[in-house]
């Protein structure tokens, strides 16, 4: 590097080299590409989004149509009907050892109604187009297609997720923002609140309010809410935090001392240099908001039917999962590896937003 | 003369591999230090001073530091070859250390006595009760008024002063044969650095204690030293005693030091002098005087060539082509 | 010291009431009520269980009621379990849920202190790598996905561990190994990432190069020196991760069949069994403000900058 062309302007760092002239921005995205588990994070969020988001425009079956002759299936490349013929085969023989064994002539009648389903089927098997369907995934209780309801089961979660981060975003910022701004007992009376809320175990409070809720198409809209309302919490210490610390700094005393006023310094000057921080906590709070609605959906008080999310799902899957295990596996690693990705992808953004970081663990 | 050396610092080179990449902060530095000497090391930030001395200590971070080569001989041996064990006996007990912020060198959660006393119990071997007796005569030769009573408080419960104080107590309690100080007083009320200064020449005077002070202010080691370092970019860039450093100084990065020192003796109008320019990046420096962009007398050469180290007599060198064979 | 607990003992006060307050209210003010699931009542029946649980009262005096009655540490009958107070079901439910908060959270203190420690020694090497990504593994993956499938795995397939029950006298304590895993991944992944992260920085700060300039061998560095400070932000910690191991506890003792108050609280809720519910409340409030005020003495003690004057 030839040394007479450098700008004075450059940062230096610990051992006084220059770091490059460039904004914080594209520095922060070079640090985070060099981070290969969050640019592996990246990807998989990335497709998990088109995926999820693109399922209608992608040739995916339909995710409540059911069929009655496809229960259970397991994932499989070949066609529909093959599969659940050679179940019911399956379990045709081990009726008919059944009842030599036991003689009980109650177990005569499913055997019956196997025998027609298995005539049904095979008269159907060459001529009805649904028998040629392939179910990679299996299917579920109701002859769902595991793939189709996992697809858009995530498109739920992540719509929630992604919501509830922006609710809380957004409440969280203004709450922060004129406590930090302002101080003073405007200030006190959030910290306060802040305070009391930080000390009710806020996953409770919001299994009150959802079972407190008429059940209805409305619960998910009621949903995004009820995490929201709660979740902002943290996003307001933290923005507090650093308005109360820029606001005192030099260069907002010099935008000041030029006669802006405060509307004009919150916006210009103490958010714009907050919004990584503010990146950086969202990111990291996204996954948590959708294990939070799953947690909800699995307990049964969250997202309702025939809508299911990642929570619906894995707990639909838990009934039968000693048989049918594919329908508890299934959704659960397709939350899981996105989960997984979604927090390689807020670590890697911490690091490289915040490379100073005092609480990087 | 040089059987009285007792340290000797040949070809010292400590680099750190970071992503942008090599940072040489050390670069071939060589000196020697006598014994009950007063040596300073004088250079802007990131001139590599610090660095230089962890390294004597093999206390570089590592990684990203490594040391790279030359050598550091402590008593006819060399310490960088030594093992850890032997390091250990060294550290702390022939040569120790005081570091920059008083504020956040000493444990917060141990009390003074307890990180005084461990290091007098280790190297001297004395039992508990009569390292604390040792620790209290030391923290009282540094003047800290009642240590009997303060030496069972924690840090916070001093004043920066009175913490330097403590860390030169320390530092000096097994009677090391060198006191590394880096820059013991630039984090200090200047009130105060004349008194801690004045405490480190007094005690290393009264146990004959050799002295490696680390600064970036000439002012400094001006009164205090008997022979100065002057390093620039990693490398040693003039050396000699003070007399010479300060009556006729050769380097121009030496003599943009000194011409930007304020002076009270002479009452000027001009405004203060200072070198122009910044101090360079020493990641992948290439081949040339790291000086010439800020030289007023720089030269064709200075861009494509490190000056030859020209010798000036004895231990007075001179890195500069207007010296030398260069000239 | 002891006018700090005394003072912040009297500032649990306002903040329990005002939690009893808002809940009472929120709770009664939404639809539906504890009679109204089941099939229609007679006028007059349903006239006398108001009379009898005094509903027919405007809510304010009810309130008044209420905070009266729990001041004398009677939290009420319970509205579906007619036979049984909320003090009964919540006292036989509530050991049940300590003993295993506490046993989960002690082997994510435990675990994850370990492995962070070990991670941050062996930084940058395989060790580190494999013990963080089980972390983010651990954060990641949510308990009613792990508790499900270590239930699949272990119980089902292997039938090494019984599929639920609590203390059971066949199984006994095996019945706890599952909900103590499910229950502690998280914390113990965090735990885990969170001292690894403190220790490394406690390693580069500058008291640690002093003792290492002082000549104190590495094991001695790392015992004395670093580990104490590395440790405090762990402790800040566990008020929160209390919290969330009550939360947790819900969904781990619906999936492991616990009797505890998780269990309770799920089924009163989706009841409206409006005084089990306020019980709760007030309950898992105590043990939150409890954990936050052992967190400040514990905290208090083990750093010698903060006192309590």
């Amino acid at each position: 590097m030839p040394l007479n062309d450098k700008n004075n302007d450059r940062a230096t760092n610990e051992f006084n080299q220059y770091v490059k002239p460039v904004s914080l921005w594209a520095d922060a995205w070079k640090r985070l590409r060099r981070n290969k588990m969050a640019v592996l994070g990246m990807w998989i969020v990335g497709i998990y989004m088109v995926v999820t988001f693109g399922a209608a425009l992608l040739p995916f079956k339909s995710y409540t149509e059911q069929e009655m002759l496809h229960i259970n299936l397991p994932p499989s490349f070949k066609p529909a009907g093959v599969v659940a013929l050679g179940q019911l085969e399956g379990r045709k023989a081990d009726l008919e050892a059944a009842i030599v064994k036991s003689g009980r002539p109650d177990l005569k009648q499913d055997l019956e109604r196997i025998e027609n389903e298995i005539v049904q089927l095979k008269g159907e098997i060459d001529t009805d187009p649904k028998h040629k369907r392939v179910y990679i995934l299996g299917t579920d209780y109701l002859g769902r297609d595991m793939l189709a309801r996992t697809i858009y089961g995530g498109q739920i979660s992540i719509m929630i997720g992604l919501i509830g981060t922006l609710t809380a975003a957004m409440i969280g910022i203004v709450l922060g923002s004129l406590g930090g701004y302002l101080g003073g007992w405007i200030d006190n009376l959030i910290g306060r609140f802040v305070d009391l809320m930080y000390s009710l175990p806020y996953m409770l409070v919001v299994i009150i309010i959802m079972s407190m809720l008429p059940t209805g198409s409305n619960s998910i809209f009621v949903l995004y809410i009820a995490i929201a309302m709660i979740s902002w919490l943290t996003i307001s210490r933290v923005v507090r935090g650093q308005i109360i610390s820029l606001k005192n700094s030099e260069f907002v005393e010099a935008a000041r001392s030029m006669g802006a006023g405060s509307g004009r310094i919150i916006f210009r000057h103490l958010l714009p240099n907050s919004l990584g921080i503010i990146i950086i906590y969202s990111t990291l709070q996204f996954p948590s908001f959708i294990m939070n609605e799953s947690f909800l959906s699995f307990l049964g008080l969250g997202v309702s039917a025939p809508r299911a999310s990642w929570g619906t799902l894995v707990s639909e899957g838990v009934q039968g999962m000693q048989l049918y295990p594919w329908r508890l596996l299934v959704p659960a690693v397709a939350m899981t590896v996105f989960l997984f990705a979604m927090n390689f992808l807020g670590d890697g953004l911490r690091d490289a937003l915040d490379p100073q970081s005092k609480n990087r663990n | 003369m040089t059987d009285d050396v007792i340290l000797q610092v040949k070809d010292l080179k400590a680099y750190f591999k970071l992503d942008e990449g090599l940072l040489k902060a050390v670069d071939g530095v060589s000196f020697d230090l006598r014994k009950g000497e007063t040596l300073g090391i004088v250079g802007e930030s990131g001139s590599g001073k610090s660095v230089t001395n962890l390294a004597i200590m093999k206390l570089i971070p590592s990684p990203p530091g490594h040391i790279a080569g030359g050598e550091v001989v402590f008593m006819g041996d060399d310490i960088l070859k030594m093992p850890d064990d032997g390091i250990r006996k060294i550290r702390g007990n022939k040569i120790s250390m005081i570091f920059q912020d008083p504020m956040t060198c000493l444990n917060p959660f141990l009390k003074i006595s307890t990180q005084m006393i461990e290091t007098i119990v280790l190297h001297q071997g004395l039992d508990k009760a009569a390292a604390k007796a040792k620790a209290v005569e030391m923290l009282k030769l540094a003047g800290i008024p009642a240590p009997e009573k303060r030496i069972d408080q924690y840090p916070h419960q001093f004043s920066g002063g009175m913490r330097q104080r403590v860390m030169i107590a320390m530092a000096l309690s097994c009677e090391p044969e060198i006191l590394i100080a880096d820059e013991p007083t630039t984090a200090l009320d200047v009130t105060i650095q004349a008194q801690i200064l004045e405490l480190i020449n007094e005690l290393s005077e009264r146990l004959g204690t050799a002295v490696i002070l680390i600064t970036h202010s000439l002012g400094v080691v001006a009164g205090m030293c008997d022979s100065i370092c002057v390093m620039y970019a990693g490398r040693i860039v003039e050396r000699g005693t003070a007399d010479e450093i300060f009556s006729d100084p050769k380097h121009p990065y030496t003599q943009g030091l000194i011409k930007s020192v304020p002076r009270l003796d002479k009452v000027s109008t001009q405004r203060l002098y200072s070198i122009p320019g910044q101090p360079p990046n020493v990641i992948n420096l290439p081949d040339c005087c790291p000086f010439f962009p800020r030289c007023e007398r720089a030269m064709d050469v200075c861009k494509t060539k490190y000056p030859k180290v020209a010798e000036l007599g004895d231990k007075r060198t001179v890195a500069c082509w207007l010296y030398g064979e260069g000239k | 010291m002891s006018r700090f607990i005394v003072r912040r003992f009297l500032s649990v006060i306002p903040t329990l009431f005002i939690i009893v307050t808002l809940s009472f209210f929120l709770i009664r003010l939404a639809p539906g009520g504890p009679f109204s699931g089941e099939k229609k009542l007679p006028p007059e029946i349903m006239a006398n269980i108001m009379r009898k649980y005094h509903m027919d009262e405007p809510l304010v005096n009810q309130y008044f009621r209420y905070i009266g009655d729990v001041l004398h540490f009677d939290l009420g009958p319970s509205y579906r379990y007619k036979d049984q107070t909320v003090n009964d079901l919540i006292g036989n439910a509530f050991p049940v849920s300590i003993l295993l908060g506490t046993l989960a959270l002690g082997t994510a203190l435990v675990l994850g202190t370990i492995v962070g420690i070990t991670s941050a020694l062996k930084q940058n090497k395989w060790q580190d790598y494999a013990a963080m990504s089980v972390a983010v593994l651990g954060i990641s993956v949510p308990a009613f996905v792990v508790g499900p499938i270590l239930m699949l795995i272990f119980a089902l397939k292997l039938k090494w561990l019984p599929t639920s029950g609590w203390l059971s006298s066949r199984a006994g304590a095996l019945t706890l190994i599952m909900p103590i895993i499910t229950l502690m991944m998280p914390y113990f992944a965090y735990i885990a990432r969170m001292s690894r992260g403190s220790l490394i920085e406690v390693m580069r700060s500058d008291y640690v190069r002093t003792a290492r300039a002082k000549g104190l061998k590495e094991g001695v560095v790392i015992r004395k020196h670093v580990l104490k400070g590395a440790m405090l932000p762990i402790v800040t910690y566990l008020g929160p991760a209390f919290s969330g191991i009550i939360t947790g506890s819900v969904v781990v003792e619906q999936i492991f069949v616990i009797p505890g108050i998780g269990r309770i609280f799920v089924q009163s809720a989706l009841n409206r069994d409006y005084t089990v519910i306020m019980g709760d409340v007030i309950v898992y409030s105590i043990i939150l403000i409890a954990a936050n005020f052992v967190v400040d003495i514990l905290y208090g003690l083990l750093d010698p900058r903060i006192s309590y004057k």
